[in-house]
């Protein structure tokens, strides 16, 4: 065929007589022709059939690749994207607030950001900051202003918001009886006309910008001093500014696109969101020379308390010798704002779905989370467990470092702790001496991973139980005669004036005075001597040399120790088996120490300090180093007060409820 | 005149189809070269330029990670058996200059590395400088596994594959974890609903498929190509460690969904009992896997895993199956001197053996011997007083690995057939008395040992 399209083109004229000659002749030749024209269509559609297949096949392969990618690559759970917000171009927020007696509640475009009618709960001032550009909620806070005090808290966390912040507040119940006139002058500050006056049962609702407009004001007069004011409902609209205007001009680093994310979401963390002057979120303490305990993980455990859990992991991250890589937040529920601080710091967090209630709650979540930092950390020999309402002492991995070898080798150890029950201000001197005793305190303390494995965990108390773990784990049972190495002076402090266990006349009676050390990389002494068999001759070499006090004094008044110091001194107490802890008990609530339950004790010995000497009480005849007892003493007995029997035995039940 | 017009018609709508029917052809060729081939394109001119674009690219990723101080290892199946022919000169001349570019030029899609998590934490800068450098990447994250236990926890999600892709190639950076039992865990790569499909050809890719354990690698720095890389130090065994990886995780789910319904014994005596089991078959395991004999978990221990991810507290022994073929005369030995004495041995090589040792406190470990058939597997059992065979008949299977209480252990892939082949349909329900000989509902009766055979085939210390 090439050929005979060749002579067509090429060859038309010059031959033109052969040409016509051949022309006609094909003519004449009909079937040739046909036979051509056929070949002709027959290469078309041959054409058209390898376009179609390979129409075909392209599509075929292409949904192919799709489907098996489809089947071995795709997350095999539905991954239903978390429903996101849509973004509203909305430039307009319309806010409900709703103030009575027994029910608040804030509406912000129809969702419902606070609603409170518990009964008995939720008195007083409601506060909640919203982002002036995003609307999201940052901070939602009650201050129950008809008790002391709490005024005093609602004016530092209003000082502490953002200029141009939208703050709504209502009140439920009743909100002025303790709200003095610096709070009302703040409130007034904020652009509130009846601040200054609100009285008795008064309902209030009011929304404004910090240092700008007030977009809304209600108020209800309490007829009479029986009555409440009538319900108040505010409705009113907000004006949002742009993103650029909401946010601070930091520049732009990791560190601060953390802060940025913090900032834009949670309100109440004062000068870490401040324009100007941020404080850091990051410290670099200094490193410890040959740390033991870098690569030991760290576990952090934490409910909804953000604030607290913020303070203490500013001090744990600026503790020297800190490793962040194995810092681990465990969260006990799907709260937002904790997980918000823990990012802040850049450490990882973990939640966990509650199971059970209260004690028991806290229990499991202890379980989990101890359980999971195994997991992560295979190779951890030891854990330490930090509670979010705990102080780091700046030689917190350092009274480690220096100790952990001890949690190793000695079987005879059930935990290292850096809390001493019985160090308070005026009970606790050198930084640089430990302890062995026969209680677990808790509040910061390393936990060996064989321990944990092979004991505790298979039978960890149930979600049924309620039961304290720590109780739990101070059982005989679960102690079997091991013992806790202490500090002299606490490296944590117990700040939490909230929880579980906890209110605030508790925690001023026995934790506000506790010691606790500030000065850093503190050499401890004679570590080696901690040991079972080591600690007992420190003992008797200690009671050797001490001066044996004179016991027809008082030993609750000043002047039964004498006013030296750096002295060795020992009283005797009755104490007649080993259970027997009623002088005990007195004297250590006229020394104004922890006197809920037994602490610090170790074979019927107690040691602290007083007036900056060695004290130390030994229970005879219970105690094995009642022989050290001159014969001429008689040892000391303390009755407690018959009438407040009743009284002793329910604050007793309380402590063993806390902690 | 009109004649000649159709004819000139004619052949010009000849002469257009064909060429583009040419045209469809060469296009279909160069389609088909594609599919069957490399993905991009093969055309000849440009191979050497493609092969120094693997190499390039894999260079500037490795200058990407030693600027962050991040160390990876090579796991790219086709380099490392490439390298694996080479290795004695390989490891020889570590500084050698090679003139050509044999390993990393090498027609390939991808490059495959390792990262252990732990030696990393830091990814911002990276991905960031990676952006500088040119290179496109992708990250897939998902849930942690070593959270997955019995409690409901839930962390950030961790990242488990990253891809980054420059020009026409891409480098696989497969994230390892540690978990406890000893062992390296990496994830399955599962694209999101959101995720770029066609980022890369995902489903030729070596790792991601299924979840994988590896025992933690030796590694050798090595220079090939005049690029210098660790790799593990013996690159057929990791390879040979690669093709039987696939890992698959407890149940987790289903396991607290049954204990709802059962609740767990927490007594004294079931607890003791999972702390001798667990340490019995962590010393069994310690002692297989040193004489270098492949176990798996069988009957009941292997239901527990299954089904609550935990040793049943009324089992009363550990059970472990081997392929016969695995089995060597030194086990016995071996297991006398771990301090298991032998308790009784029922069978014998050719025939439904079964060994059974007695660990500390009362607790037995059974190990049963696996006989492949060519549609089946069974193995056997014997019943001492009479002599009477037994035979329990299994679907066939493959191992995978798993993690049980703390170790690295295999259990068949297909642990449902298994299972449901040992305990029949109703294995979610537990049963406390259990009759080896009656109860299974895969057992079947197999005759009786003749009596001469007796003191061969059934031999009780």
């Amino acid at each position: 065929m090439d050929e005979w399209k060749a002579n067509l083109v090429i060859k038309p004229h010059k031959k033109r007589s052969w040409y016509l000659a051949w022309k006609y002749k094909l003519m004449n030749q009909r079937a040739l022709r046909k036979l051509c024209q056929t070949g002709a269509v027959l290469f078309l559609l041959v054409t058209v059939i390898v376009n179609i297949k390979l129409i075909l096949d392209t599509r075929r392969a292409a949904y192919e690749e799709e489907e098996e990618s489809a089947q071995d690559y795709d997350d095999e759970m539905l991954n239903v994207e978390a429903p996101r917000h849509p973004v509203s171009n909305k430039k307009v927020l319309d806010v409900e607030v709703y103030s009575s007696r027994s029910k608040v509640y804030v509406a912000v475009d129809g969702t419902t950001v606070l609603e409170d009618e518990a009964r008995e709960q939720g008195r007083g001032i409601h506060v909640i900051v919203l982002n002036q550009a995003t609307g999201h909620v940052m901070a939602k806070r009650v201050f129950d202003t008809y008790s002391p005090h709490e005024d005093e808290a609602m004016v530092l966390f209003l000082n502490m918001v953002a200029r141009g912040r939208i703050l709504i507040f209502t009140i439920k119940d009743e909100g002025s009886f303790h709200l003095k006139d610096t709070a009302k002058n703040v409130l007034k500050s904020l652009g509130s006309q009846v601040a200054p006056f609100l009285s008795w049962r008064d309902m209030w609702t009011f929304v404004g910008k910090k240092g700008g407009e007030v977009y809304g004001e209600k108020h209800a007069k309490s007829p009479a001093l029986s009555t409440w004011g009538d319900p108040v409902l505010l409705k009113t609209e907000v004006h949002l500014t742009s993103v650029e205007d909401a946010e601070c001009h930091w520049p732009d680093t990791e560190l601060n696109r953390r802060r940025r994310r913090f900032c834009s979401k949670v309100e109440g963390y004062g000068s870490v969101c401040s324009c100007k002057d941020p404080t850091p979120i990051e410290f670099n303490p200094d490193p410890l020379k040959d740390n033991k305990v870098f690569d030991v993980p760290v576990a952090v455990i934490a409910g909804n308390r953000p604030n607290y859990l913020y303070r203490m992991l500013r001090s744990l991250l600026s503790a020297q010798g800190v490793n962040p890589q194995m810092i681990t937040v465990f969260i006990d529920g799907y709260y937002e704002e904790p997980m918000d601080v823990v990012e802040l710091f850049g450490l990882s967090g973990i939640q966990h779905t509650p199971i059970s209630i209260k004690n028991a709650r806290v229990s499991q979540h202890y379980k989990a989370s101890l359980t999971a930092t195994f997991n992560l950390f295979p190779d951890a020999k030891f854990a330490v467990v930090l509670e979010e309402d705990l102080d780091i002492s700046v030689d917190f991995f350092s009274f480690l470092s220096q100790s952990i070898h001890l949690l190793e080798e000695d079987e005879s150890l059930y935990c290292i702790s850096a809390w001493n029950d019985q160090g308070y201000e005026h009970t606790a001197e050198d930084p640089s001496l430990l302890y062995r005793v026969e209680t677990m305190p808790g509040l910061g303390w390393v936990l060996r991973k064989s321990l944990y494995k092979d004991e505790l965990e298979p039978k960890w108390p149930t979600p049924e139980k309620l039961w304290d773990w720590d109780m739990w784990m101070r059982m005989p049972e679960q102690r079997k005669g091991r013992e806790c190495i202490i500090p002299d002076i606490s490296r944590s402090y117990h700040f939490g004036i909230v929880g579980l266990n906890m209110n605030g006349y508790f925690h001023e009676a026995y934790f506000k005075k506790h010691k606790f050390n500030t000065v850093p990389n503190v050499q401890l002494k004679n570590v080696e001597s901690l040991r079972k068999d080591a600690y007992e001759t420190e003992i008797h070499r200690l009671l050797g040399e001490a001066e044996v006090l004179d016991h027809s004094k008082n030993p609750c008044e000043d002047s039964f120790v004498p006013d030296t110091e750096g002295k060795v001194y020992v009283m005797f107490i009755k104490m007649e088996q080993e259970a027997d802890f009623t002088t005990w008990t007195q004297l250590a609530k006229c020394l104004h120490i922890w006197d809920l339950d037994v602490r610090g004790n170790h074979k019927g010995l107690w040691r602290l300090f007083r007036k900056k000497n060695h004290f130390l009480v030994v229970g005879v005849p219970a105690s094995p180093y009642s022989s050290k007892k001159p014969s001429s003493v008689t040892p000391i007995y303390m009755e407690p007060p018959a009438k407040e029997e009743g009284a002793v035995a329910v604050p007793a039940v309380a402590a063993a409820e806390q902690t | 005149m009109q004649k000649v017009n159709k004819n000139a018609v004619l052949a010009l709508l000849t002469l257009s189809s064909l060429v583009f029917l040419l045209f469809q052809l060469y296009y279909y060729r160069s389609y088909l070269a594609q599919k069957n081939g490399a993905v991009f394109s093969k055309v000849r001119g440009s191979q050497l330029g493609q092969d120094s674009t693997r190499w390039h690219v894999v260079k500037k990723f490795l200058g990407l990670i030693s600027s962050h101080n991040i160390p990876v290892y090579l796991i790219d199946p086709l380099i490392l058996g490439l390298v694996d022919k080479d290795i004695e000169q390989i490891r020889s001349s570590s500084d050698g200059t090679s003139p050509e570019c044999k390993y990393f030029c090498a027609p390939r899609d991808f490059t495959t590395f390792a990262l252990l998590d732990k030696a990393w934490k830091h990814e911002v800068g990276l991905l960031r400088t990676a952006e500088k450098m040119g290179f496109q990447w992708l990250k897939i994250l998902n849930k942690d596994p070593r959270l997955d236990g019995m409690d409901d926890l839930s962390g950030t999600e961790i990242p488990l594959h990253y891809i980054f892709k420059l020009a026409s190639h891409a480098i696989h950076l497969v994230v390892f974890y540690e978990r406890s039992g000893n062992y390296l865990w990496h994830g399955p790569l599962r694209l999101k609903q959101h995720m770029d499909r066609k980022f890369v050809p995902f489903r030729k890719l070596h790792f991601g498929r299924y979840p994988g354990a590896y025992e933690k690698p030796e590694l050798l720095l090595v220079s090939i190509d005049d690029l210098k890389v660790q790799i593990p130090k013996n690159p057929s065994s990791f390879l040979e460690e690669m093709s039987r990886s696939r890992f698959l995780e407890c149940r987790y789910r289903e396991a607290r969904a049954f204990f709802q319904l059962y609740p767990d014994d927490a007594s004294a005596d079931a607890v003791e009992f999972r702390k001798r089991a667990k340490s019995l078959l962590h010393l069994a395991a310690l002692t297989l896997n040193n004489l270098g004999v492949k176990f798996w978990l069988s009957s009941g221990t292997c239901l527990g895993w299954y089904r609550q991810c935990n040793v049943i507290p009324y089992s009363k022994d550990v059970d472990l199956g081997i392929f016969i073929r695995d089995y060597k005369a030194d086990i016995i030995p071996a297991f006398q001197k771990a301090g298991l004495p032998l308790k009784h041995k029922f069978g014998k090589v050719e025939d439904s053996l079964e060994l059974s040792f007695q660990g500390e406190g009362d607790v037995k470990l059974d190990i049963f011997f696996f006989y492949e058939e060519d549609d089946h597997i069974w193995n056997g059992g014997t019943q001492a007083k009479s002599g009477k065979k037994f035979k329990y008949l299994f679907p066939k299977f493959t191992l995978c690995w798993t993690e049980f209480v703390e170790l690295k252990v295999h259990v068949p892939c297909e642990t449902l057939q298994y299972v449901e082949a040992n305990y029949g349909p109703d294995w979610k329900v537990p049963v406390k008395t259990w009759d080896w000989k009656s109860s299974p509902s895969n057992v079947q009766y197999n005759g009786v040992w003749p009596v001469e055979e007796w003191d061969e085939v059934i031999q009780i210390y």
